[in-house]
């Protein structure tokens, strides 16, 4: 039994040995064979994933080539965040951007709600997939944003004004140092600044403009035609007429605060003084009328200005009353009223432009004083037999319950008459009575050979949205002229000036002049009109 | 009297405290600012410059007129505003060059986060409870929404034309935006940051189709809506148009217009609130608005290429950018109280006024200086090297805060 048993237990054993044999053969080589397939499909995966972070790190590539190609290749211009992305394989340690000494530097440590180690809070730095895809997205966000706005990143050169101490030596200091001189010099400075394309295009157009001459022309159409409306039927009436105007100016900046300034005019066609007899111009242009449809030079002039700007002097050919008489509502033919009495003060006495000279003293409190002189005959051999003398004194105001108003006071003497000098005086005053509304007003006396003459005016302009389109302006004047010699005349005038454009303006007129003539007899003609006037 | 073993048990475990004790200190070394760290105890007492080409923000104090920090923010930044949150917690900017703002903690000055933003940005508003942050990007014709707890930007309002400046309501609920390529002001709900409305300010006359040289060539649109001191109407310019339209601000419509002179810039509000100022850069000159009346109260005479309108003193002082002229207005008698040069063949840029209204911090930028103007009596101090091109000036609280 124990042989049977033993013999029996060895069978047994043989057989188990015989199985777990059996099933270590076929086992041991299946787990080899899946070890090596699982190997093999791990070499795969890894090469994979490789092959795409490859693909990743060349997208990047690409992407950061073309963002150095928008930006500088001088490292000023790109961002040092973006250059320690440019290299992300070569694990740079994140540089700082170049800083100039003194500033503060982003420190580490945690603040409230961000990393000052990383600002910007870029992606980090590391082969890690989703980092790269990270990094991608800003890449091209930041691509995006340099496409959509080119910039130039050279840097920008400008020279400066800078104050030295020149010590004995000559040598140059920018701080004092003993025995140095303070002096002035100019320097060159770079400076990195980024302009957009059209930024570089307006500057360099802007210092263009600035050193050439610059042009400009007002011209003006006037068609008038006059109605006899009482006085002698053999006077003219039913008349038709036409005055056709050009000025070119020129302007050009010649040195600090000084600026050479020259009006060339031309003028032709018919004008209504021509046969009809008033005291003052029924049309403001035939003032400028010296030669038919000939050019001539009403103004040419040098202007500078000293004191800080609180003195200008003004020498050459000019217009004395440009200067002297102004009045806001009332003191051009080109845009205002076309009857001459409503733009200049007879009184004045002066018809022609002349050489001359003005001094303007202007501190801007609302104070201001001008004195001039010019030739008032240009037929005259020297200054001494027409020299018009001039001064003014003027004043912001501002009344109760009114808007701003201009107080002006002149005196002149005039010699041109050939007896001696002749005075006169007058004021003129423009008062804003209301946002839209200005009330003007001209009074004036002259010296004559018996007694004086005089002449008064006054109106309304209404203005700033009083009519069809916002920049119209319309008004209403009368003028009234009183010779020493009982010589009357009464002005009065309408006007509304569509502004059909910044630059063209249409404007109709409607003007009434009774002439009181010598021994009491009356004329009196009405002269609708029309102006195209274009200022460019 | 101590036993050996207690001696020792006391003292690993004081040697385990101090070691934790130090452990936790090194771990947080930035919880509370270290005294030394802090660069600005009072965000009141400073001048903040920004500085477009040295691509900086300085920070000037007001007493003594030293620079006492500056934040470098990047090379080709170009920031073109700086502002202080309400609650004097950071300073801000926009990197027009970098389509990036800036954010800057106001005490230790350190640039604490720089957020990705739209294209070009400019000038910038925030909340008055300081928890958004506005930045306007014209360029971009959007307004970046940045949350000042979390620091990151939650939103872009978009559909809006040249953002110019954006102004909060009071209660913070709304803001309005001046579009400088249109005609209409923006209103953007706080809470959802959406533009919900656009007030239509005036039409344009009948004859804007004569003139296409003007209405169809750049557009000079509107650059803020400002609000009355009192809070009770939001006036806006418009350069195009030459108007000031008052908006009233329950109803988000325009109850008037005001005719003021040509092209003017944007409208400035006088600290007493009686008047406002447009200046005019088409007729170089300013419209003085009585607020009380809504009408022009007075059109006086100024200078070229006006920037800015600071008043202080009983005056108003408004820059002529390229005359280097200052032109100083009496506000009592609304008369012109002459002018004063700044320089010769300078820049100005704008200015702040300090919250006592006696002094103005004016940066000019070609001498890369500012200049200090004694409101009272007038008197001139200059404080260079603050930085290359300074291009603006901030003080926390003043109510002359504003940019080109």
């Amino acid at each position: 039994m124990a042989m049977v048993s033993v013999r029996h237990r060895g069978w047994k054993s043989v057989l188990h040995g015989s199985a777990i044999a059996l099933m270590l053969a076929v086992t041991v080589p299946s787990i080899a064979r899946a070890q090596q397939v699982n190997a093999v499909n791990s070499d795969a995966t890894v090469a994979k994933e490789d092959q795409e972070r490859q693909a990743l790190l060349d997208q990047l590539a690409a992407l950061e080539k073309r963002i150095v190609e928008l930006t500088a290749i001088s490292p000023q211009s790109v961002p040092t965040s973006q250059i320690a992305m440019a290299a992300p394989q070569a694990a740079a340690p994140q540089q700082a951007p170049a800083m100039p000494p003194g500033m503060v530097m982003p420190q580490t440590g945690p603040s409230p709600g961000a990393n000052p180690a990383n600002p910007e809070g870029n992606p980090t730095d590391s082969t890690n997939p989703q980092d790269l895809l990270d990094r991608i997205k800003v890449l091209e966000q930041r691509l995006k944003d340099l496409e959509t706005t080119a910039v130039l990143s050279e840097p920008q050169t400008r020279t400066k004004r800078v104050e030295v101490y020149v010590d004995p030596q000559g040598g140059v200091h920018d701080e004092p140092v003993p025995g140095a001189r303070k002096t002035v010099t100019y320097q060159r400075e770079r400076v990195y600044r980024r302009q957009t394309m059209s930024e570089q295009i307006e500057a360099a157009i802007a210092d263009a403009e600035q050193h050439k001459v610059e042009v400009g022309v007002n011209a003006g159409i006037v068609a008038q035609f006059g109605f006899r409306t009482q006085g002698d039927t053999a006077a003219p009436t039913n008349r038709a007429y036409e005055l056709a105007s050009a000025d070119l100016f020129f302007t050009a900046g010649i040195a600090q605060n000084t600026v050479f300034f020259a009006d060339l005019v031309g003028l032709g066609g018919t004008h209504p003084e021509n046969e009809i007899p008033t005291l003052t111009l029924i049309n403001g242009y035939s003032a400028r009328l010296q030669n038919q449809n000939q050019i001539s030079v009403r103004e040419a002039w040098l202007r500078t200005e000293v004191m800080s700007g609180k003195l200008a002097m003004v020498a050459g050919r000019m217009d004395l009353t440009n200067y002297i008489d102004h009045n806001a509502a009332a003191n051009d033919e080109t845009s205002q009223f076309l009857s001459d009495a409503l733009v200049n003060n007879p009184m004045l006495g002066l018809t022609e432009n002349g050489i001359g000279f003005v001094s303007v003293y202007d501190p801007k409190h609302g104070f201001n004083g001008k004195f001039g002189f010019q030739q008032s005959n240009s037929n005259a051999a020297s200054l001494n037999e027409s020299l018009f003398t001039m001064g003014e004194v003027g004043y912001v105001a501002r009344l109760p319950k009114t808007g701003e108003g201009n107080y002006r006071f002149w005196y002149r003497t005039d010699n041109a008459s050939g007896t001696g000098y002749r005075s006169g005086f007058g004021t003129s005053i423009d008062q804003r009575l209301s946002p839209r509304l200005t009330l003007f007003g001209r009074y004036g006396e002259a010296e004559a050979t018996v007694n004086w003459n005089s002449f008064y005016s006054g109106g309304l302009k209404f203005d700033n949205g009083f009519g069809f389109f916002p920049g119209d302006v319309w008004g209403l004047g009368y003028a009234q002229t009183h010779l020493q010699t009982s010589e009357k005349e009464r002005v009065i005038e309408g006007f509304y000036n569509l502004s059909l454009t910044e630059k063209l303006k249409l404007s109709f007129h409607l003007s009434h002049f009774l002439e009181m003539q010598q021994g009491g007899t009356k004329l009196g003609y009405l002269f609708p009109g029309v102006r195209l006037q274009a200022n460019f | 009297m101590f036993s050996t073993k207690r001696v020792l048990t006391i003292s690993g475990f004081l040697v385990v405290v101090g070691a934790l004790s130090a452990a936790f200190y090194n771990v947080m070394p930035s919880s509370h600012v270290q005294a030394a760290d802090v660069k600005v105890a009072d965000p009141t007492s400073v001048v903040m410059i920004v500085n477009r080409d040295s691509n900086d923000l300085a920070f000037m104090d007001i007493k003594t007129h030293k620079i006492v920090g500056k934040t470098f923010l990047g090379n080709n930044v170009n920031p073109h505003m700086v502002m202080m949150s309400p609650d004097g917690r950071y300073v801000v900017t926009g990197g027009t060059r970098a389509n990036k703002a800036y954010i800057v903690d106001s005490h230790t000055l350190e640039l604490v986060k720089v957020i990705p933003v739209g294209i070009a940005p400019e000038h910038l508003s925030f909340s008055p409870d300081s928890r958004w942050y506005y930045q306007g990007n014209p360029e971009g014709d959007s307004i970046s929404v940045i949350d000042m707890q979390s620091m990151t930007m939650v939103k872009t309002i978009n559909g809006l034309v040249e953002p110019l400046n954006i102004t909060f309501t009071p209660d913070g609920s709304k803001a309005y935006v001046g579009n400088y390529g249109a005609h209409w002001v923006g209103v953007v709900d706080v809470r959802r940051h959406e533009l919900m409305k656009k007030i239509y300010l005036s039409d344009f006359p009948g004859v804007a189709k004569l003139d296409p040289s003007k209405y169809l060539g750049e557009t000079k649109g509107i650059n803020i809506g400002m609000f009355s001191p009192d809070g009770k109407y939001l006036y806006a310019a418009d350069g195009d148009l030459g108007i000031v339209a008052v908006i009233d601000p329950r109803e988000d419509k325009v109850i008037k217009t005001i005719r003021v002179g040509k092209e003017p810039w944007r409208i400035y509000m006088g600290h007493d609130g009686k008047y406002a100022i447009t200046p005019n850069n088409g007729d170089q000159t300013i419209s003085i608005i009585d607020l009380k009346e809504n009408k022009v109260a007075a059109t006086l005479e100024a200078g070229p290429d006006m920037t800015g309108v600071n008043f202080a003193a009983g005056k108003a002082f408004v820059i002529s950018s390229t005359s280097g002229y200052v032109y100083v207005y009496n506000m009592s008698s609304l008369r012109p109280a002459g002018r004063l040069k700044i320089g010769t063949n300078v820049q100005l840029e704008t200015a702040t006024t300090d919250t006592a209204d006696q002094k103005l911090y004016l940066a000019e930028s070609t001498t890369n200086s500012v200049v200090i103007i004694d409101a009272r009596t007038e008197a001139i101090e200059r404080v260079t090297n603050v930085g290359l091109y300074p291009w603006g000036t901030h003080i926390m609280d003043s109510k002359d805060n504003y940019c080109h």
